[in-house]
């Protein structure tokens, strides 16, 4: 039916719009954004009022004790007038109020002046603007990658069986269990300091500054990568490798693959429908992973001086810089619930029993 | 006792069991038999290596690192039992409760555990950590527990829902047993092995936690007890720069160590409990 036609004939629009949203499909995303929602608005919340439930006043931390020179008075109207000019003097509720139609306007404000790795007065968006790709450059790479690369190594170890299964198996249980910060410290230890192979921190070279678009510039960041990257990577490459090994393991066991190679299917055909099946369960793996990923990225940025996200958040946990803890907050929760929502619906996608739904 | 039965002939079980239980007596008779390690002012900067006289060196502020690292396996597993038990009975409220109540209690109870779900646990655990100031083991260890539990909560009642519909526990219901007698003395001893595989993740999960957190600088504090993280932290913290924190490979490389045997022998554990109490994976 050409579109026109909804003008002049509204019951057969209503009766599309009817389908569209009885649509399985649609329902699903549409209970899934109605679910992130309420995520974020608790999420939120919570970072509203932990840092508000404690008796320390941020402005304390920027202005200098009383001292010599000014009387009591003068530094209260000092005080005060820090406390008027970012807001905190009013009632709790009343900020709270602010806070969300900050946040709904993506206007956060300005930084407190107490941020070390950012200069004030920078408005809070821009500034994290600047890291998030630092972020992301780690976070995507090392998900897709380890997801590619460990899928493959455990379907590969469950294939051929006996002592190299085993030792597969041993080494992806090994290289998970390592603390990825731990393994940060020691890849400094033997790769940067004792073989100078890497850089030790940052992101870029004293040389290639400023930095510019150029293969020189590329190269220099990919080398200070290498290390972040490696450490987060192998850890999660074990996870994915064990996991996988297990589900593959499982599946051969069960009745279609016997059949089939009763049958005299080659064995390499009947292991494509095992991998197929055994990899179901690994895509409702992505989403706990980049939530423990989106953590980890965080200790391993501070260990690295990698100018992330999670380097600017520590920073300004320590110095009680709340609107940059939001703005933070903000974008690693859209961060995550946008990547768990692309991993639902690419779920959808993957698993032929939610994609053709009950019709 | 026809669990431990079933356990004892476990290989996977007995090797992780072992590795964890010389780890902590490391701990308990290390701290027993090493003198509290203290700041030596006289050899601030001048870290020794790897001696007869200390085992593992001494750090750059003169503590004996075997010292440290004994009282850090101590404290960290302190945490590890605190998170995890407190986590475990966080998950059971949540998990077993709902879902055997029922209605809106199960449908309330899933809706919060999914929601925390999707929280960026680290982030919200370090922020949480900075926040409350004093920090010792056993508050570091309570909020350790308060973040965990979520993954334990819905697995458990994955688990409910399924031993629910069980044939035993309908006979139960049929021949008149009160709900509270059902849940004790037949849906309780059934989820016991799975409580206990739960306990064990989180535990592990607890250590690693607080070592993350401690690794930042948000850990329980330094001077209140040395946990494996913390011991870390102050690899780095006490030097100006990766050049000199890492010739000290001695004060860093032997918590991390210890860290990673310990998990492993964890996730082992975990293993051997999973082949046991889960026939289906009996032969995998």
């Amino acid at each position: 039916m050409p579109k026109w036609e909804y003008a002049i004939m509204p019951r057969k629009l209503f009766a599309h719009l009817r389908r569209f949203f009885t649509n399985s499909f649609v329902k699903f995303v549409a209970k899934k954004v109605v679910f992130y929602a309420i995520v974020m608005f608790v999420a939120m919340t919570f970072v509203f009022f932990i840092p508000r439930i404690v008796p320390v006043n941020p402005i304390d931390l920027m202005i200098p004790r009383p001292s010599g020179g000014i009387s009591p008075e003068q530094y209260a109207e000092i005080r005060n007038y820090y406390m008027r000019f970012f807001g905190l003097d009013k009632p709790l509720f009343d900020q709270y109020i602010i806070f969300w139609r900050q946040i709904l306007t993506l206007d956060l404000g300005r930084s407190f002046p107490t941020s070390s790795v950012v200069s004030w007065p920078r408005p809070v968006l821009g500034a994290i603007l600047g890291f998030l790709p630092f972020t992301l450059a780690l976070v995507i790479p090392v998900l897709l990658l380890s997801f590619i690369l460990g899928n493959w190594i455990g379907a590969r170890a469950a294939y051929v069986g006996g002592k190299r299964s085993e030792l597969a198996y041993f080494f992806s249980v090994f290289s998970n269990r390592l603390p990825c910060f731990w393994l940060g410290m020691v890849l400094l230890f033997l790769l940067a300091t004792r073989a100078g192979l890497f850089p030790t921190v940052g992101w870029i070279s004293l040389r290639v500054k400023p930095p510019s678009l150029d293969l020189d510039t590329f190269l220099d960041v990919l080398w200070h990568y290498c290390l972040p990257f490696l450490s987060l990577f192998i850890v999660y490459l074990g996870g994915w490798a064990t996991g996988m090994r297990s589900m593959v393991i499982y599946e051969m066991d069960s009745g279609y693959v016997r059949y089939s190679d009763q049958l005299g299917f080659r064995k390499s055909k009947s292991m494509a429908y095992a991998k197929r099946n055994a990899i179901l369960p690994q895509f409702t793996g992505i989403n706990l992973y980049l939530n423990a990923l989106i953590g980890e990225t965080t200790i391993i940025e501070n260990i690295f001086g990698w100018p992330g996200i999670g380097r600017l958040l520590v920073d300004s946990v320590m110095t009680s810089n709340f609107p940059m803890i939001t703005g933070c907050f903000l974008v690693i929760m859209v961060v995550v619930i946008f990547g768990n929502f692309l991993i639902d619906i690419l779920y959808g996608f993957v698993d032929p029993r939610i994609r053709i739904g009950r019709r | 006792m026809e669990m431990l039965e079933l356990l004892r002939r476990s290989r996977k079980f007995i090797i992780g069991s072992a590795v964890v239980g010389a780890i902590i007596m490391l701990g308990i008779i290390g701290t027993m038999v090493t003198p509290e390690p203290k700041m030596n002012l006289s050899q601030i900067g001048k870290a020794q290596p790897p001696s007869w006289e200390h085992p593992l060196g001494t750090t750059s502020l003169g503590e004996d690192v075997f010292a440290q690292l004994c009282r850090g396996i101590s404290n960290s597993f302190m945490v590890g039992l605190l998170g995890g038990g407190l986590g475990t009975l966080i998950a059971v409220l949540l998990g077993a409760l709902g879902p055997y109540k029922g209605g809106l209690a199960d449908e309330s109870s899933n809706f919060v555990t999914n929601v925390i779900l999707v929280f960026p646990i680290l982030p919200m655990l370090l922020f949480l950590s900075y926040v409350l100031g004093e920090r010792s083991l056993f508050t570091v260890g309570m909020l350790v527990a308060l973040t965990s539990w979520p993954w334990a909560a819905r697995s458990i009642r994955s688990q409910v829902l399924s031993l629910k519909e069980r044939e035993f526990i309908n006979l139960a219901r049929m021949s008149g047993m009160k709900d509270r007698t059902t849940v004790i003395t037949e849906v309780l001893p059934n989820m016991l092995a799975y409580i206990l595989m739960v306990f064990v993740l989180l535990a592990g999960g607890a250590i690693i936690a607080e070592a993350g957190i401690s690794v930042i600088g948000v850990g329980p504090d330094r001077g209140l007890c040395v946990t494996l993280g913390n011991m870390m932290y102050s690899a780095i913290q006490f030097h100006p720069s990766v050049w000199h924190w890492s010739s000290i490979w001695w004060w860093f490389i032997p918590p991390g160590l210890v860290l990673t045997a310990c998990l492993s022998a964890i996730f082992v554990i975990h293993a051997g409990m999973d082949e046991v109490f889960n026939p289906r994976m009996r032969r995998v």
